[in-house]
């Protein structure tokens, strides 16, 4: 088989899963071997941003018309768009207060000059076009993107853990950071993939990874209810690295805390 | 830029980067929440962006954590030094220099060089995994301490690989030396920095000083920094009595370099910059002596911390409260301040977030000008492969320092 054409895209964030494919660094030079890397800024120039793709890695939020334009047309260009990062995925931190208007957040920071440009909602890749393989984690996983790249060589999508990072938590038996020390950890409702990263260094997990498919949202509310954190506390910490998901809008966590 | 009748007669300096609003969507969060959102500004600079807000936060409720903890995060901050300088050096700057488009090119004929730089990025990256729990966005380091505290066998492995990362550094400033620095960018430039706080270069300090032999409190950076909304960038611009400066490895160099000590000295002499020019180009020449510096550093802060022994510290207990506070750091690309306000229970009402890209913003527009005007007859391609370059030095947040330079010839 050819070498797949591939392309690393950043929409509005932080760099940093575009980073954790740099920081592959005994990985780099064979993966860059196996890929015909055609677009990827960060790391090279001659970037090539009109041919056709065989996959298109894409991190980041749409936070602006361009990143929609941008991203839209990445998608007609690509046979695969791989969401890489809870930006691209979930939207990422700074989807945590939609509920703001993007008008009253720029006169609060630039000023009468912020009607100089256009900000839209962030959102999600998923809310504008399909994604075919999501790869969250704020950021990345070196070892879920590198068996993503080698799944994808192969024809195939890898195996993502779809379980909370509490099982692996519990798996590597770390003390429990919510029953035993009464810390506000989103560990239960969390995606798995960063083998409890936090709670290994006995803090709570933050919920930068998005939340698991069937996330128990409820009981999680109920439990920190009763460790005595107040609401406002509860819904900040959930809503910090995935507001736009379905179980942490507002509307779904009123109903959850009054089930 | 604009360019009309061989006159330049318009710079500008756009970052399309789209606006995130960080310091809104900050307040009203507790004290604990602050650096976990804020490290999110920049993945390159997370582990500078984490020290500063926790230094904001604590000195907003008047704490000051032990000795142990200021040398695990002086630690910390020198791994994302080193990483940051490797990966601008070795995956921008060399290949630059040598005419390939990547560093995966230039391995073809550089091998040797390019696992170098990759070593060194990993040795940056390593003291950040082991100290600060993960390379990008740190989980360990908190307010008040750390989470999980390095075993003597963790920092001695760190000490062993540090070695061999001093060779690595060493033969990268050589590498640099070796590189033809053109004069086209040269002009006077004010320097900021903090003022290395002991008798050793730092990256951190209390103070703020000039080129222009003033210095300020770091709770007075609003003075220097005077950040203005400029309505052709997303990103604020700051001027210094409305002309602009310039922060960084080389303004390190400039205000604080006589204190660097051992192989670093060396090599700052060696690549020509005991004597200042004012060419900001030489601030790739600054990146590589730092490198070997916060190699070094790196070393001595493991043996300060080994011979008085890993002490169980468990992280300070904050009494939150109403405060304002300000951290500042010297993170890869210049003097990075954090400054916030508290409510008496200890939640965010105010954060203001001053990043060395944003200070540097208005003196790249300058250096622009002034090559732009050095270069005037040169080709069109070669003016703008040559103004890429002067970006380039300042390594702003390097998604955005690519592909950047449009000149309009009217």
């Amino acid at each position: 088989m050819d070498k797949p054409s591939v392309g690393i895209y950043g929409l509005t964030g932080c760099a940093g899963d575009q980073l954790a494919i740099l920081n592959c660094e005994d990985e780099l030079l064979d993966m860059a071997g196996a890929l015909n890397i055609k677009f990827f800024p960060m790391a090279m120039t001659g970037n090539d941003q009109e041919c056709p793709l065989d996959i298109a890695f894409v991190e980041g939020a749409v936070v602006q018309p361009e990143d929609e334009q941008m991203l839209k047309k990445l998608r007609d260009r690509a046979t695969l768009l791989v969401a890489i990062g809870t930006c691209a995925v979930w939207g990422g931190v700074q989807a945590m207060k939609n509920e703001i208007a993007r008008a009253e957040l720029k006169r609060q920071v630039y000023g009468p000059a912020g009607k100089g440009f256009e900000t839209i909602v962030p959102q999600p890749l998923s809310h504008f076009v399909k994604v075919d393989l999501a790869i969250s984690g704020c950021p990345i996983e070196k070892e879920q993107l590198l068996q993503g790249v080698a799944s994808l060589l192969h024809g195939d999508l890898p195996r993502l853990p779809n379980y909370a990072v509490c099982t692996e938590c519990k798996m590597a038996e770390y003390p429990c950071v919510l029953l035993e020390k009464g810390q506000l950890c989103l560990g239960p409702i969390t995606i798995a993939g960063c083998k409890a990263r936090c709670p290994s260094h006995s803090q709570p997990c933050i919920g930068c990874r998005g939340p698991v498919d069937e996330a128990n949202v409820c009981s999680e509310i109920q439990v920190l209810k009763e460790k005595g954190f107040t609401w406002v506390d509860i819904q900040n910490r959930l809503r910090t690295f995935a507001a736009q998901a379905g179980p942490l809008r507002i509307e779904s966590l009123k109903e959850a805390a009054d089930a | 830029m604009n360019i009309e009748n061989g006159k330049v007669t318009e710079v500008q300096m756009d970052i399309f980067e789209g606006a995130r609003f960080f310091e809104p969507l900050v307040v009203g969060r507790t004290y604990d929440e602050v650096a976990p959102i804020l490290m999110r500004i920049c993945a390159i600079c997370s582990a500078s962006h984490t020290v500063a807000s926790l230094m904001a936060v604590e000195n907003a409720f008047g704490v000051t954590v032990s000795p142990q903890t200021q040398l695990l995060r002086g630690l910390l901050v020198q791994g994302g030094n080193i990483e940051s300088h490797a990966l601008h050096l070795f995956c921008l700057v060399i290949p630059d220099f040598l005419g390939y488009p990547s560093a995966v090119a230039l391995a073809s004929d550089y091998p040797q060089e390019v696992k170098m730089g990759l070593g060194l990025k990993k040795l940056g990256n390593t003291i950040q995994q082991t100290i600060g729990g993960r390379a990008i966005h740190p989980v360990n380091a908190i307010v008040g301490g750390f989470g999980r505290l390095p075993t003597p066998e963790d920092l001695l492995g760190l000490k062993e690989e540090l070695k061999r990362g001093l060779e690595y550094s060493l033969a990268t400033a050589g590498l640099v030396s070796t590189l033809e620095i053109q004069d086209f960018c040269t002009s006077p430039n004010t320097y900021a920095a903090l003022l290395s706080d002991g008798p050793g270069y730092s990256l951190f300090g209390e103070k703020i000083i000039l080129s222009t032999g003033d210095t300020k409190e770091i709770g007075m950076y609003k003075e220097i920094c005077n950040e203005q909304v400029v309505a052709h960038s997303h990103a604020k611009h700051s001027r210094l009595k409305d002309e602009p400066f310039m922060v960084g490895a080389l303004a390190r160099m400039a205000l604080n370099g006589k204190k660097l000590s051992g192989e670093a000295k060396k090599a700052k002499q060696k690549l020509g910059l005991d004597v200042l020019s004012g060419n900001t180009l030489h601030n790739n020449a600054a990146q590589a002596v730092e490198m070997v510096y916060s190699v070094e550093r790196s070393i001595e802060l493991i043996d300060e911390l080994l011979s008085s022994g890993i002490r169980e510290e468990k992280p300070l207990q904050v009494t939150a409260g109403a405060g304002e506070g300000t951290g500042a750091v010297e993170a890869p690309r210049g003097t990075l301040y954090h400054s916030y306000s508290f409510d008496e229970i200890g939640r965010l009402t105010k954060a203001d977030i001053v990043t060395p890209t944003a200070q540097n913003l208005a003196n790249i527009e300058k250096d622009l000008r002034v090559s732009a005007e050095n270069l005037i007859d040169e080709p069109r391609e070669s003016l703008s492969s040559k103004l890429e370059m002067v970006v380039r030095a300042y390594d702003p947040c390097v998604s955005c320092a690519v592909h950047l330079v449009e000149v309009d010839f009217e």
